[in-house]
């Protein structure tokens, strides 16, 4: 089943992709990138857009597991604030 | 490497041009860029030469539209492939309506040769794959492998599913053996840019900004470096493919690479065919001409022929002579005016050739100014024609070089203030009357100057604009700067080739329906093709249309080119600056010049004209200049050895010809090189190799230090603002024939400049300088006036008048207009809507401007038949004729008969339903009247629209122009009138001035608005229409007087004031303080020292004055007689 979250995690990259990450005090390896995507922010739809709009969203739809289950996690990562969370889990 | 790349000129999509695009593509290693504008070549040429400057290589294609949203981009490899490209793009756009180029793969078959396809996700197989329907993808692919050469283009922007796609794709090109390339299909430079794409999307789709409108959803499609597209491919093909993809990506772009030169034709003319020997016969016809121009006898033509026909040859331009003096003799063979202007009117075989009038040798002009060995690429002959007939002659020249050979020069109109505004209120869902007034506020400025305009200008500080929450707007507003947005044709060229063009220019339709070149004038240049400036200028017509009118009521045949040169009578009134109307010579400006200058003859306005520009103001010429004339002076020489080449103008440097003469006789050098000297003083880097160049050449010749270095202070202070004599030279021809008619033809020349407009003023304002000049203004009159303006005698040996045109009636159609005119006489308002079968509105319109008093003009000792009455019959004969026949007239189902010939337009037995009586409705007031012909006719014909404020004027002690002059120089006085124009030339201080003309019925009242008084003046000034200022009288020559302006208000808002507090009221409002005093804005310096206000030069913010505002002028509570003198 999907269950939504948007629970601050720390990721390590390699290459601008996740490779692992830690969510709720587990360790994550990501096996697989099933699908990655981009948007740019709603500029026009923000009231103090901070300077320029460049602000993008980087999606991964990941194959990742803590042990020998494997799960599939969406990650978000925020350009402007440099940020990542995990959005959905599939498992 | 980039194979798929849309410029600014894939209008409203691409977000960059095309050097920017040159420039990084070389700054990221790039060895190689395509160019693949949406549907066109637009950005072609200058993609290839931009690319040449950053040294890489230049691909260019074409995205084009196959209907239905699908699209493919083809290649073109070599000259076969560029033949093809230019001729598929053509097909694509004569198939589709204009503006909606559609191709078809069958029309991509028919132009193969040298071109690849590929087929990206837009294209019909990309999009079966994109719906998985792999089969189907197959079957298109083996399609158009059968049409073309045929390559799989691969795109991730990272949008949801991209990645897969592409890996789909690419897997289908694997499958099928197709070779596959990786592109990025690059909309903008770098990812902050795609804001600026995003809204130039919902722009071409007229929505406003939302995700499901966007097709740059993730800020992608940038210029990617290598590295980048590496890794893009990697993500979606694995690491082995992604190298597999970028070598065959860079294998395709070097095979497509063009060569400037051999491949688009770059390194040679394209002259059109000219049978036998054309050196010779060039030099047969110059020898004619010598016969023709009675020139054979002078040594002097001889040598300057001999010397113009050995440039020619070098450089093998015969044909190109030949050419332009057959065209320019074909536009005359129509009977259309044709002068020449500009730097070609002082070669002396234009004039042998009969392509321009004046004798070179004569006025003195040289003409290494337009040919010389120094000079590149083709020289420029532009001609003048009427600007009423400009089509006319284009289409003779299309029929003369067949359409094959002959294309019209196109050009981008850019973003600008106002119009980005406009597109970027609308995407962010602004409503439209508000976009409005925010857009008009604005001066017309670039797009990227709004910021700086906003906190520099009085006039919008004052505005709330700047405050905050249209930052955004602003913001993006401004980087929409300089986009191309709309193709247009060229106001005047034409370019002329063989049959060859199609294979080198790529053309659709104008929206006049001629072919039009996607390059322009610059473009055109490049690509070595001939390329004819026929400017209309409606001077031409509105003499032409006096000549006519002379013709048509008097007999006289007049021939201005043959009209003395050296009338007294026309130059005794140029020297009272009454030049309202002439050419060149109208401009508040110009009459103080005139006023100071005083010209006797033609080379004195050739001075005047030249002397009237940034270049001589700025560097302190018009006053040595002045002085000397006057004899308050010597003419002061740098140096005895310059005296010949100064003498004309005294001393000081005032043309182009002199510069070369100078650079002549300090260096040695010889014309041909001054001149290139010359071209290179305008850039800082070349002025300073032209320095070294003269300083080291001068002493060598023996002049000493202090006269070299004066010499060279003079030359780079004239620097590129000077004028070419040869240009001053044939605009003062038609300048003196204008004051030539104006002085001898004075109603006939009215109507031509009326009709045509050429000026800078109203037309009202030339209606009453008409006034001034005693031509009577007959009032408009449905049985006597024509389409245009004509003259008219009032009475036999009285004096001639002026006829309100019927194209001066608001909103009348060319079809109503012929009508009227062919169904005359009418002998009643009945007649006339029985017959000339009018819209209701028009006329309403005819009625309102007294169209129809004539008809009306009362019984014995009776009253004219009020135009309300009138008014109010046009309403009953239109109910009527809808009652009848409905929408349609049907003759014979209206009584016959002139049943109000009398002169009695009751209905009374016209068989209407419900008469209109007579005398109910009060007659209209005068101010009403005029009213009414300011909103038809948008002139004040029957009075001056002043009048009516006589008052209020009177108590104020307002002065009128008549009797400035005699006002003391410093004296403090009250002036008022009608705006009717302002300009905010360049000036010598670097200041923004804004120079504003008010009218008020004596003449013209000249103001000049400081930057010190702008913060209080500027809104007042641009925003209102009727005006009373204050300031200090300063005279200029001996008649010309100019207010130095110290506040102003506008006339209404005291009227008002004088209506409920009387005179006392008006003075509290005009002793109220304005806002405190703030600098305008930044100055430019010119690398000659020139400072400029970034605000010259520009239009200014508010609406137009050309015609009066459309609200009512002052207030006429219903019913009343307009404003009383109380």
């Amino acid at each position: 089943m999907t269950r939504v979250f948007g629970d601050p995690v720390d990721v390590w990259t390699s290459d601008g992709r996740p490779v692992r990450f830690v969510w709720r005090g587990r360790l994550y390896r990501v096996r697989r990138v099933l699908e990655h995507w981009v948007t740019t922010r709603d500029w026009w739809r923000e009231q103090h857009p901070d300077g320029e709009a460049t602000g993008e969203r980087e999606f991964w739809r990941v194959e990742a597991t803590p042990d020998r289950e494997i799960g599939v996690y969406e990650l978000r990562y925020d350009a402007v604030s440099d940020t990542w969370l995990l959005s959905r889990v599939w498992d | 490497m980039h194979l798929h790349v849309a410029s600014a000129y894939s209008l409203r999509y691409g977000a960059a041009p095309p050097a920017a695009l040159a420039a990084r593509a070389a700054d990221l290693g790039l060895e190689t860029l395509a160019l693949t504008d949406r549907d066109g070549l637009y950005g072609a040429v200058r993609h290839v030469r931009a690319c040449g400057a950053a040294g890489i290589g230049a691909v260019v294609g074409a995205d084009l539209n196959l209907g239905g949203g699908e699209r493919v981009v083809v290649l073109a490899e070599g000259r076969a492939g560029w033949r093809s490209l230019c001729r598929l793009v053509t097909a694509a756009h004569a198939a589709g309506e204009r503006g909606r180029p559609v191709a078809t793969r069958e029309m991509v078959g028919a132009h193969a040769e040298g071109l690849v396809v590929l087929l990206g996700p837009a294209s019909d197989v990309g999009r079966a794959v994109a719906a998985r329907r792999p089969d189907l993808a197959s079957r298109l692919l083996a399609r158009w492998r059968e049409t073309a050469e045929t390559v799989i283009e691969i795109v991730d922007h990272h949008d949801v599913g991209d990645g897969h796609r592409a890996a789909r794709m690419l897997a289908l090109a694997r499958e099928s053996g197709v070779p596959a390339v990786l592109a990025n299909a690059v909309r903008y430079l770098e990812p902050a840019d795609h804001p600026v794409a995003q809204v130039l999307d919902v722009t071409r789709r007229l929505v406003p900004l939302d995700r499901r409108h966007l097709d740059d959803r993730t800020g992608h499609a940038y210029l990617k470096s290598e590295a980048q597209m590496r890794r893009v491919a990697e993500l979606a093909c694995g690491p082995d493919e992604a190298e597999a993809l970028l070598a065959e990506t860079r294998r395709l772009s070097e095979r497509c690479v063009l060569d400037p030169g051999r491949d688009l034709g770059m390194d040679a003319v394209h002259l059109p065919e000219v049978t036998g020997d054309p050196q010779a016969r060039l030099a047969a016809r110059c020898a004619e001409g010598m016969a023709r121009r009675g020139l054979g006898g002078s040594r002097r033509a001889r040598a300057r022929l001999a010397d113009e026909l050995g440039v020619i040859a070098r450089k093998g331009l015969a044909p190109y002579f030949l050419t332009v003096a057959d065209a320019a003799a074909l536009i005359r063979s129509r009977g259309i005016r044709c002068a020449i202007r500009g730097s070609g009117a002082g070669s002396l075989v234009n004039h042998l050739l009969g392509i321009g009038d004046l004798d070179p040798l004569r006025h003195d002009l040289v003409m290494e100014r337009f040919l010389a060995d120094s000079r590149e690429g083709l020289p420029d002959i532009d001609l003048d024609v009427e600007s009423a007939r400009r089509l006319e002659a284009y289409e003779a020249l299309f029929d003369r070089y067949g359409a094959d050979g002959t294309a019209c020069v196109s050009m981008m109109e850019t973003y600008r203030a106002r119009s980005a505004i406009r597109d970027v209120g609308n995407a962010v869902g602004l409503p439209p009357q508000e976009i409005d007034a925010i857009a008009k506020a604005f001066p017309q400025i670039r797009a990227s100057q709004i910021g700086a305009a906003l906190r520099d200008l009085p006039e919008l500080r004052q505005s709330n604009l700047s405050r905050g929450r249209l930052d955004v707007l602003f913001r993006i507003a401004e980087r929409l700067d300089g986009l191309p947005r709309h193709i247009a044709m060229h106001p005047c060229g034409v370019l002329l080739s063989n049959a060859t063009l199609r294979d080198r220019v790529p053309v659709e339709q104008s929206a006049l329906g001629f072919p039009m070149s996607q390059f322009d004038k610059d473009d055109a240049e490049a690509m070595g093709l001939l390329k004819l400036d026929v400017i209309g200028v409606r001077m031409q017509s509105a003499m032409a249309h006096a000549v006519a009118e002379v013709a048509r009521t008097t007999g006289e045949e007049i021939d201005l080119e043959a009209v003395p040169r050296d009338d007294p009578d026309t130059f005794a009134l140029i020297r009272t600056s009454r030049t309202l109307g002439c050419f060149q010579i109208e401009s508040p400006g110009q009459r103080e010049l005139i006023g100071r200058l005083q010209p006797w003859n033609l080379d004195d306005l050739v001075i005047d004209i030249s002397l009237f520009r940034p270049g001589p103001v700025n560097s302190d010429m018009v006053s040595p200049f002045l002085d000397a004339r006057a004899g308050i002076r010597e003419p002061d020489y740098p140096h005895p050895d310059l005296e010949p080449a100064l003498r004309e103008s005294l001393g000081v440097v005032v043309f182009h010809e002199q510069v070369l003469r100078v650079l002549d006789v300090m260096t040695g050098c010889g014309l041909s090189t001054a001149e290139a000297a010359r071209r290179s003083l305008n850039q800082e880097r070349g002025q300073a190799a032209v320095g070294a160049w003269f300083r080291e050449r001068a002493r060598a010749r023996g002049y000493d230090e202090p006269t070299v270095e004066r010499v060279w202070r003079t030359l780079t202070a004239f620097g590129a603002f000077g004028f070419c004599k040869a240009h001053a030279a044939s605009f003062a021809l038609p300048t003196y024939q204008s004051a030539w008619l104006k002085r001898h033809h004075t109603a006939a020349f009215y109507a031509g400049v009326l009709t045509h407009d050429p000026g800078m003023y109203p037309k009202r304002v030339i209606l009453d300088d008409a006034r001034h000049f005693g031509v009577p203004i007959l009032p408009l009159d449905v049985n006597r006036s024509a389409p245009d303006w004509h003259a008219e005698p009032v009475a036999e040996g009285g004096p001639t008048g002026i006829r309100v045109a019927l194209n001066e009636v608001r909103g009348i159609s060319d079809a109503e207009v012929d009508a009227i005119v062919g169904a005359r006489p009418y002998a009643s308002l009945t007649d006339f809507w029985r017959r000339a079968r009018v819209s209701r509105p028009t006329a309403e319109r005819l009625v309102l401007a007294g169209a129809f008093d004539g008809l009306y003009p009362g019984g014995p000792g009776g009253e004219p038949v009020p135009r309300r009455d009138l008014l109010c019959r046009v309403g009953a004969l239109d109910r009527a004729t809808a009652r009848r026949s409905g929408p349609a007239v049907v003759e014979g189902q209206l009584p016959l008969g002139d049943e109000d010939g009398d002169g009695d337009p009751s209905g009374a037995g016209t068989g209407l339903a419900e008469p209109v009586p007579l005398g109910e409705l009060p007659p209209m007031t005068p101010a009403e009247i005029v009213e009414a012909e300011l909103d038809v006719l948008g002139m004040d014909v029957s009075r001056h629209v002043l009048g009516f404020y006589d008052g209020l004027l009177d108590a104020l002690g307002i002065v009128r122009a008549a009797a400035l002059p005699g006002r003391p120089a410093g004296s403090d006085v009250l002036v008022a009138g009608v705006k009717v124009a302002t300009q905010t030339p360049a000036v010598r201080s670097g200041q923004r001035i804004i120079f504003a003309t008010l009218d008020d019925s004596t003449g013209p009242v000249d103001l000049a608005f400081f930057e010190s008084v702008q913060e209080r003046c500027a809104a007042t000034v641009f925003g209102s229409w009727l005006l009373v200022v204050r300031g200090r009288v300063r005279h200029a020559g001996a008649r010309a007087v100019s207010i130095t302006a110290t506040a102003c208000w506008d006339l209404n808002t005291l009227y008002e004031e004088w209506r409920r507090g009387g005179i006392d009221a008006v003075r509290a409002a005009m002793a109220r303080r304005g806002p405190q005093v703030r600098p305008v804005g930044r100055r430019v310096v010119q690398p000659t020292g020139f400072a400029m206000s970034l605000y010259s030069d520009i239009g200014h913010a508010g609406p137009a004055v050309k015609r009066p505002p459309r609200a009512p002028l002052w207030h006429t509570s219903g019913g009343s007689s307009g404003p009383a003198p109380d």
